[in-house]
């Protein structure tokens, strides 16, 4: 703030009554140039075109045409990759969401008073979170071959980087009084946790589960799309085949499967919190 | 002991039954997905790959994390943030009508529910098929890849601004209301100030994802860094992929620290 | 001077809000109306700027009749009666300085408007308004990082920017803590002394509206029951307005 009032230093301002104000300066046109000229450059770089898609854009409905109408028959072979799918999410979802407890207690600052503990165990989780899940299950279709495993692996790393910042932050913004309340009366430290802490913090931890849960099973439908198990195998070898009737139907099951899930996952969030 | 206390012992809420039902149904979800796991390799190669696999990853090429040509991670790098930057901002300006329609608090509820309901829709279709589409209309490369990132912005960032919409405080309406402002006026000064933080903000989370799921756009040949390192991991080599990721990792804690700090500000003022 | 002359209300579900009322208030008065939740106060006051339209009787403010007022009209003549709400309604994500000089709005021309480019004798207005409710420093910081009763003097000077004649304040002080609410009664106190803008406030407070209003109108279920001077009301008339509950309220 003081760099910036330095260089655009604020203005004076004199009140009839003889008082003065200082008004700082506006951030606003500052920030305006530089979204304008990143803006520029973003479209020199990518050679965003109005043109083309004025003159070209209908050629995106073509697919999406050619689907219509799905092929319903071919239905009877998508239930299996889409029960994969699910496995995987879910499996995917427990494993990560689970595992990933003791590491987010590690990077709380109220629990772990040892802030270098609590910056690597950050720095861990924060990286995890940076590698792209399509990498993670590319390299899980190597290690463990190609089929749900990876798939399921991915998504497991996924939701612990994805569980691990949100459930540290909801561990750091708990209420301690409950904690010392506990501690005065004679309970030991674990007991404590277990008493104070964890029912404070569970509601809002299964709720995020659930949420990322509802994520996953969209990123799962893509993850097969590098062998990694699930729709998205199918889903790559009928876009090969050009058989878009039967990604259709496809992407109708996955639709209503995803509405289905965020229906009954919404619902439960809504009890929950 | 006293007869009321004896009463409200007697209607305390029961619900082990509740419990143990959703119990055993959570439980049995969880073993149904557990068969998903089948381990077609694995086992000491599983572990020899893992480690090769981590070996080169750690070992980054630096000739080409340094190399500033078209083909050095730093220019790849520079088009995955443009493709993510001009994506997102396509996508955030599409996804307000969008949210406007599906706020329920606006709209009355069948137009809200059909709004969501394509939302949805637009959410479910895998990135890579809206790549494919995307290709017919505008060829491989970056263009592609920013349409496709655009569309799939929308939904969620439509989600978050159908949120704000319904948080709106309207009280304000009144006191403008009470002071002689016209509705127009009611929207500039009354609703637009709640809004844009809330936008802005939800706008910049996304560039935040829309950054890290880039690699996505590489499996359709949509521009940046996603397809360079996926060849490198097809073809195995391993150093080249690691010196892509340590790239993209640098980049993406690096945006994701100022736009956190951003997101602060833009919150807490 | 505002005028009633035998107003009714009933609303669209029957209810009858306001009866017959008959009611004078000059230019520079200082008015507290009391009364139960539910009573009318609400609406009484509301129907002076038209928020709430009354079904019969007639409403006089300096000498408009206030029931003939269409549009363009209604937005002038709201123009010269500020108000002020229990919620303080505060955009709260920008600026004092920007909430006060929302009341500067309808008199911008429009391209002023859509940009929100202010001339710099309203700012110095508005910096001015702010100075009276003394909150001058605050100007520049963002309305959520102030107090409740600092953002109901922001909500006051939004008014006084407006140059009213009139204020409504309706429960003004009903969220506050009692020592800000005496200081938001003393900014009402003073402003109505200095500068001569009639006030109308509700009020749930009976001890504060005795300290600061000069006179009293008790309502109860849609009528006036006691309008004086503030020094005339004894234990019996507040038991009247209060229908016996007086002691469970201050209780």
């Amino acid at each position: 703030m003081s760099v910036y009032d330095k260089i655009f230093p604020p203005t004076k301002m004199e009140l009839s009554n003889g008082k003065t104000v200082f008004k700082p300066a506006s951030r606003l046109p500052l920030v305006a140039l530089i979204v304008l000229l990143f803006t520029a450059l973003s479209v020199k770089i990518t050679g965003f075109d109005l043109g083309v898609l004025k003159e070209r854009g209908h050629q995106f409905f073509v697919i999406l045409g050619m689907m219509i109408p799905p092929a319903f028959s071919y239905s009877s072979q998508v239930w299996e990759p889409l029960f994969d799918t699910l496995k995987m999410s879910l499996l995917g979802t427990v494993v990560g969401a689970v595992t990933v407890i003791p590491f987010a207690m590690a990077a709380s600052t109220n629990v772990i008073r040892n802030p270098i503990l609590v910056g690597v165990v950050r720095l861990f989780l924060s990286i995890v979170r940076t590698l792209p899940t399509l990498v993670t299950a590319l390299i899980a279709t190597y290690v463990f071959g190609l089929g749900t495993l990876a798939g399921t692996t991915a998504i497991g790393v996924f939701t612990f980087a994805y569980m691990g910042k949100i459930l540290y932050e909801e561990i750091e913004t708990v209420d301690m009084g409950a904690f010392e309340a506990m501690e005065a009366i004679g309970a030991t430290k674990v007991r404590a946790f277990v008493s104070a802490i964890i029912p404070q913090v569970l509601p809002s931890y299964i709720s995020n589960g659930l949420f990322c849960f509802e994520g996953n099973v969209r990123y799962a439908a893509i993850l097969g799309y590098v062998g990694a198990g699930g729709l998205g195998l199918i889903l790559n070898e009928k876009l090969g085949w050009r058989e878009y009737p039967s990604v259709g139907m496809i992407l109708i099951m996955l639709f209503v499967t995803v509405f289905l899930i965020e229906t009954v996952s919404r619902y439960c969030r809504k009890k929950l919190v | 002991m006293n007869k009321q206390i004896e009463k409200a012992y007697a209607d305390r809420p029961k619900n082990t039954v509740y419990q143990i039902t959703v119990s055993v149904i959570v439980l049995a979800c969880i073993l149904w997905s557990g068969s998903a796991v089948e381990i077609s390799k694995g086992g000491f190669s599983g572990l020899q790959i893992a480690g090769n696999i981590l070996n080169g990853i750690l070992h980054p090429e630096p000739k080409l994390l340094f190399n500033l040509t078209i083909q050095g991670v730093p220019y790849l790098l520079l088009e995955t943030v443009c493709i993510a930057f001009l994506g997102t901002l396509v996508g955030s300006v599409l996804a307000i009508p969008l949210s406007f329609l599906s706020a329920s608090n606006l709209m009355p509820g069948p137009i809200a529910f059909i709004g969501r309901l394509i939302i949805m829709a637009i959410r479910t279709i895998p990135a890579f098929v809206y790549g494919l589409m995307f290709i017919r209309v505008s060829g491989p490369g970056a263009f592609t890849g920013l349409l496709t990132m655009s569309v799939c912005s929308i939904g969620m960032v439509s989600k978050m601004y159908i949120e704000a919409i319904e948080d709106l405080d309207t009280r304000i309406l009144e006191s403008l209301d009470a002071c002689g402002c016209n509705t127009l006026q009611k929207i500039r000064y009354g609703i637009l100030p709640q809004l844009i933080p809330n936008f802005a903000s939800t706008v910049i989370y996304r560039f935040d994802i829309n950054l890290r799921d880039a690699t996505v756009l590489g499996l359709v040949g949509a521009g940046g860094i996603g397809a360079p390192l996926i060849f490198a991991m097809n073809a195995y080599r391993w150093n080249e992929a690691g010196s892509i990721l340590v790239g993209l990792v640098i980049l993406v804690l690096l945006v994701e620290y100022i736009s956190t700090k951003i997101r602060v500000k833009l919150a807490r003022g | 001077m505002i005028e009633f002359n035998h107003v009714s209300k009933k609303y669209p579900n029957g209810f009858e809000a306001l009866k017959d009322i008959n009611l004078t208030i000059e230019q520079g008065e200082f008015v507290a109306i009391i009364g139960l939740s539910g009573a009318g106060k609400s609406t009484l006051l509301r129907t002076i700027n038209r928020m709430h339209d009354i079904t019969e009787g007639s409403l006089t403010v300096d000498g408009t009749d206030v029931m003939q007022l269409r549009g363009g009209q209604l937005r002038k003549f709201r123009r010269k009666i500020g108000m002020i709400f229990q919620s303080f309604n505060l955009v709260t994500r920008t600026r004092v300085i920007n909430n006060v000089l929302m009341s500067k709005v309808p008199d911008l021309s429009f391209p002023r408007a859509l940009f929100g480019a202010y001339p710099k004798e309203d700012k110095l207005e508005a910096l001015e308004a702010l100075d009276k409710v003394g909150i001058l420093d605050k100007a520049f910081v963002r309305a959520d990082q102030l107090s409740g009763g600092q953002q109901q003097r922001v909500a006051l000077a939004r008014t006084l920017a407006q140059n009213p004649q009139i204020i409504l304040a309706d429960e003004p002080v009903a969220s506050l803590d009692p020592v800000t609410a005496k200081q938001v009664m003393g900014d009402f106190h003073r402003i109505n002394k200095d500068m001569n803008i009639t006030i109308l406030l509700n009020i749930h407070h009976v001890d504060l509206a005795l300290q600061y209003a000069s006179r009293v109108v008790g309502i109860r279920s849609g009528e006036i029951v006691y309008d004086g001077p503030t020094t005339e009301v004894t234990e019996e008339i507040l038991n009247e307005i209060y229908e016996g509950k007086q002691k469970e309220v201050e209780g």
